[in-house]
């Protein structure tokens, strides 16, 4: 009952902010209703200055305080501004509130129709609603939604079917243009369209717009189909890298447009501009890139403003490149891709996660904006409806995606070694969306004429794919049993035995004499880590093997997942704060921490506490975050005493390890691990040592506390305490629970006793 | 030291003391050492006469045809490992261009003149692994064989369809892999081999703690049965995610 109640409200609530919204909306949209809303709310005002005009009229130069002024159009551009970004954010957050919805119709399409229904009402008020205007699109819009995709490549797989995305990309666009555009031409001399003044230049024109799949759209669709790795970055892959492709085309056919003809030299200087186009854009990319990843070496002392240069050298890359007609996407992909290894080495681990949400909030901030105002200018633009125009582009575009896609992979397949089946194949063509560049590119056209007639059919078109396509992908999915996305986790096993198999196959191929995709790779990764790394990356991580920062990388995720789940690894603590009592100097301040318990209910946390180990035991072979966080332990009772202690002994444990450590000499990890009676051992980062941030992150990191130590002496000491317990048993039945504890892999006993002898 | 030896001298140098038809064969070997596919076959036919020269070895000198009739065993050998005739005369080659003394096998030390292997970190193992334990010599169809483990899986040419038994199947694949590992042939990669491998891929910029802490995580996590080291069965398990098809293959050789 309580729960029909809380639906209900909530959809009441859903409802409620939606009209507030779109009241509010209107109001920001309209200048004028502004200055009207200011006169209105000055005039109560009026009256306390009223007093305030009189003397003015009697003496020039006295004028009373104003104690409440109102000045709108101060602000306004600004204020607009985040009242839209603000109505965006709010409607995303309200499609959730409404889970049936958002799980059929994607939030694409959700966005869409709200802009479409601003728009509407703006439009019922007689304003001009704020269009999709093409440089706010180019310039602020896109980049955040490239450079997040870009940055978080995943290099194996894009890399691996490098091949693939290129043919589709490049072939299979300039395919859609042609057949599109050479078609429509067809259509235009049909003598019943009155569309006989549309040329074949026009016509090519609008095809080069029309055929590119958009990153935005395929990014909004595909995020929430989880699909498999392949057909995702074939997709993505092809939608980012068909830019260059268009770009060409549509300066290509603009120019020529005008001018009515175009000649051989002409084409042939399109193919050359082509090139021109896609290689400058990566060049320029990396050469920011490398800038970038330079730049971050050197930031060691400054970790607030790492993250600034990441976003301003991977837009100034994109800026650069827009300057000499590149390709933009491009020059930002390669920048993104180019930079992030090297940067992700020197940055604190703040930064990274700074930047992560950074890009993530802005792509998504961006995404919001672009299909709202897609909406709005939908209602908004002038449109010219010709019924034939727009049915058979439609038919069109989607029969010359189908065409395309099957007719390339069946050259492709002789090539690949995974062929691409029709299930496959399928998924890709149906992922062919078309987007807001689109849009956009149609926008810029300047003959206004077809321009409407063009801006209609290609808003069709776009509303097409994300309505109709965007929302039955997901149940074709399920219908094809396409394989979806593994979600695995990143395993030391699987990374080891790529790498020993990378080596192996270069082995293989210099025994056969064949220089092939391998043998490259490798003197790839030589060169990278003699030469580059040495330049881009500062300190000792420089010659870091990839391997080793992997497992860091691992172990520190591990770490905070523990901690932030926070319970078990806690209470062995506790238990052994008792036993430690005699051996440390410092157990009185933690006994003072300990709050007393009654003897039975310390048997009653015991049993509770062993048992559950064992559960971790196996919780903790599979390494998975949900397992911790299932704990039933945190169930009980004593769990808010314990997080309790964990504040306090957090406390200490930042006192103790702000105290620099003579760490710089182990750069190995020490091992936390808690045993159920014995002791707890410090958790040191193997990662850089030299840098504050990462001290600071340590409290977070620690799961458990060792009791006491003062200073990493003492905790030497300490193990070697527990060494000694440790030896006189049998060092083999100490394996098994100890295996049990291991959080972090641990070498085992006897490197306790190399360990200390270090430390 | 015969005086075959001797006139080989090394395989990377030129070497003056030596008939001078010898050594422009030689050279024009070194020129090329690769010999692609598909291409008339000039040094074939030149290091024909040298073999002549030399007169050791077999009667499998190759010729210049490009018929299998110098191979033995040539057409049992491409049913059994589903090469084609053309990929098994490169092979051919190949292993002619290594055995430079004509012996008609292979050693050791032919593969260690390879010199990007010695810059490999597994190369040592990767050598190992063609020659059968106590065995220095490696013929021509061991070597075939052994290299059918990295023929693309696809279309079979022979009769029967991959059967898991096959080379080159994904079984097979991984089983090379785990004899690479697992290099005292117990069927378990114990720690210490792993540890071992580790070594030679990182290195001296490693210290041995990490390298024991990150081999004894890997034989954590993929360890199902608990006993402290990796079989065959869970070494496949931990490598269930990886697109195994793709990773060992050598292009070429489909």
């Amino acid at each position: 009952m309580a729960g029909l109640g809380s639906v209900c409200s909530r959809r009441l609530a859903g409802f409620v902010s939606l009209l507030l919204l779109v009241f509010v909306a209107v109001i920001s949209a309209s200048p004028d209703a502004a200055t009207g809303a200011n006169e209105t709310l000055r005039r109560p005002s009026g009256h306390s200055l009223d007093d305030s005009h009189h003397p003015r009229n009697s003496s020039e130069h006295r004028k009373a305080f104003p104690v409440l002024a109102f000045n709108y159009e101060h602000v306004s551009k600004p204020f607009v501004i985040s009242l839209w970004i603000l109505l965006a954010l709010l409607m995303k957050l309200g499609f959730h509130i409404i889970p049936r919805v958002s799980h059929i119709v994607p939030e694409s399409c959700l966005l869409i129709f709200v802009g479409l229904l601003v728009g509407g009402v703006i439009k019922a008020m007689d304003q001009t609603p704020p269009v999709l205007d093409t440089k706010l699109f180019f310039l602020y819009l896109l980049p955040p939604i490239i450079l997040d995709a870009g940055y978080f490549l995943p290099i194996r797989p894009f890399t691996e079917n490098m091949g693939t995305i290129l043919v589709f990309a490049v072939v299979g666009t300039l395919w859609n243009a042609f057949f599109i555009g050479g078609m429509m031409f067809a259509v235009c001399q049909i003598e019943a369209a009155q569309v006989g003044h549309v040329d074949l230049l026009s016509c090519l024109l609008f095809g080069s717009i029309i055929s590119a799949v958009d990153p935005v759209a395929v990014l909004a669709v595909f995020e929430e189909i989880h699909i498999n790795e392949l057909l995702h970055i074939l997709v993505f892959g092809e939608s980012l890298l068909n830019d260059a492709v268009t770009v060409v085309l549509y300066h290509l056919f603009e120019e020529f447009a005008h001018e009515g003809t175009v000649t051989v030299g002409d084409a042939l200087l399109g193919v050359v501009s082509f090139f021109v186009v896609s290689v400058g854009g990566v060049m320029v990319g990396v050469i920011y890139g490398v800038l970038g990843a330079f730049t971050s070496r050197f930031t060691s002392h400054s970790r607030v403003i790492e993250p600034l240069f990441v976003f301003l050298y991977s837009y100034m890359a994109y800026l650069s490149a827009e300057v000499f007609h590149l390709s933009g996407i491009m020059s930002l992909i390669a920048c993104g891709v180019i930079m992030r290894p090297y940067v992700e080495a020197n940055i604190s681990h703040k930064s990274y996660t700074t930047i992560k949400y950074f890009l993530k909030m802005w792509s998504s901030v961006s995404e919001t904006l672009i299909f709202i105002f897609l909406g709005v200018s939908t209602v908004e633009g002038p449109h010219n409806w010709n019924w034939i125009f727009v049915i058979f582009t439609l038919i069109l575009c989607l029969l010359s995606r189908v065409l395309g896609v099957v007719g390339l992979t069946f050259i492709i397949n002789k090539f690949r070694i995974i062929k691409l089946t029709k299930k496959d194949q399928f998924i890709v063509a149906y992922g062919g969306l078309r987007g807001a560049i689109a849009f956009s590119l149609g926008f810029l056209l300047t003959d206004t004429e077809k321009k409407d007639m063009f801006l209609t059919a290609i808003i069709t078109v776009i509303f097409f794919t994300v309505f109709v396509q965007g929302m039955t992908i997901r149940p074709l999915v399920e219908l094809l049993a396409v394989k979806k996305k593994k979600e695995s986790k990143a395993s030391i096993n699987e990374e080891i035995h790529t790498q020993f198999l990378d080596h192996l196959l270069t082995g293989i191929e210099d025994i056969c004499g064949h220089y092939g995709h391998h043998h490259w790779k490798d003197k790839l990764n030589r060169f990278n880590r003699t030469y580059v790394k040495k330049w881009l990356i500062a300190g000792d991580r420089s010659s870091e093997p990839q391997l080793i920062s992997f497992y860091n990388k691992m172990e520190m995720k591990e770490a905070m997942m523990l901690v932030e789940s926070g319970s078990a690894a806690k209470l062995p603590s506790l238990a052994s704060a008792a036993s430690l009592q005699n051996a440390q100097q410092r157990a009185p301040p933690k006994q003072r921490a300990i709050p007393s318990i009654s003897k039975t209910r310390e048997q009653e946390i015991r049993k509770i506490l062993r048992a559950n180990l064992q559960k971790t035991r196996q919780r903790l072979r599979s390494y998975s975050r949900h397992d911790l966080f299932s704990d039933p332990f945190e169930d009980s009772m004593s769990e808010i005493r314990f997080r309790k202690q964990r504040v306090q002994m957090e406390r200490r444990m930042s006192h103790y390890l702000t105290v620099p450590a003579n760490r710089q000499e182990t750069p190995s990890a020490r091992k936390v691990w808690f045993e159920p009676e014995h002791k707890v051992y410090t958790y040191d980062e193997s990662e850089s040592p030299r840098d504050g941030a990462a001290l600071e992150t340590l409290p977070d990191t620690v799961s458990l506390l060792s009791e006491s130590p003062q200073r990493p002496d003492q905790s030497s000491r300490l193990r070697k305490r527990g060494d000694a317990e440790q030896s006189a048993n049998a060092p083999d039945s100490q394996e098994e629970p100890q295996k049990l504890s291991r959080c972090f892999s641990d070498p085992g006993p006897k490197e306790e006793e190399e360990e200390e002898g270090e430390g | 030291m015969s005086v075959q030896m001797k006139q080989r001298g090394s395989g990377g140098g030129a070497s003056k003391s030596r008939d001078l038809l010898q050594v422009t064969a030689q050279r024009s070997r070194q020129d090329s050492p690769p010999p692609p596919a598909g291409q008339p076959l000039p040094p074939l036919s030149v290091r024909a006469g040298e073999d002549n020269l030399r007169g050791g070895g077999g009667g499998r000198m190759g010729s210049g045809s490009s018929s299998l009739k110098h191979i033995p065993d040539g057409q049992q050998l491409m049913e059994e490992t589903g090469f084609s005739a053309a990929h098994l005369l490169r092979l051919h080659e190949r292993f002619d261009f290594l055995d430079k003394d004509g012996r008609g096998h292979l050693r050791p030390e032919d593969f260690e003149e390879i010199r990007e292997l010695t810059e490999n970190p597994i190369g040592g193992r990767i050598i190992a692994a063609f020659f059968p334990p106590e065995k220095e010599r490696l013929d021509f169809p061991s070597f075939v064989r052994i290299l059918a483990h990295f023929r693309p899986i696809g279309k079979n040419r022979s009769r029967d369809r991959a059967q898991p038994e096959q080379a080159n199947s994904r079984t097979g694949k991984l089983k090379f892999a785990f004899e690479l590992y697992d290099q005292d042939r117990d069927g378990k990669i114990s720690r210490e081999e792993l540890l071992q491998v580790l070594r030679a891929m990182l290195g001296l910029q490693v210290t041995e703690e990490q390298l024991r802490s990150i081999a004894e995580r890997a034989v954590q996590e993929a360890d199902i049965d608990g006993d402290g080291a990796i079989s065959f069965d869970e070494f496949k398990k931990s490598l269930e995610k990886v697109d195994m098809e793709h990773k060992m293959n050598i292009r070429f050789l489909k």
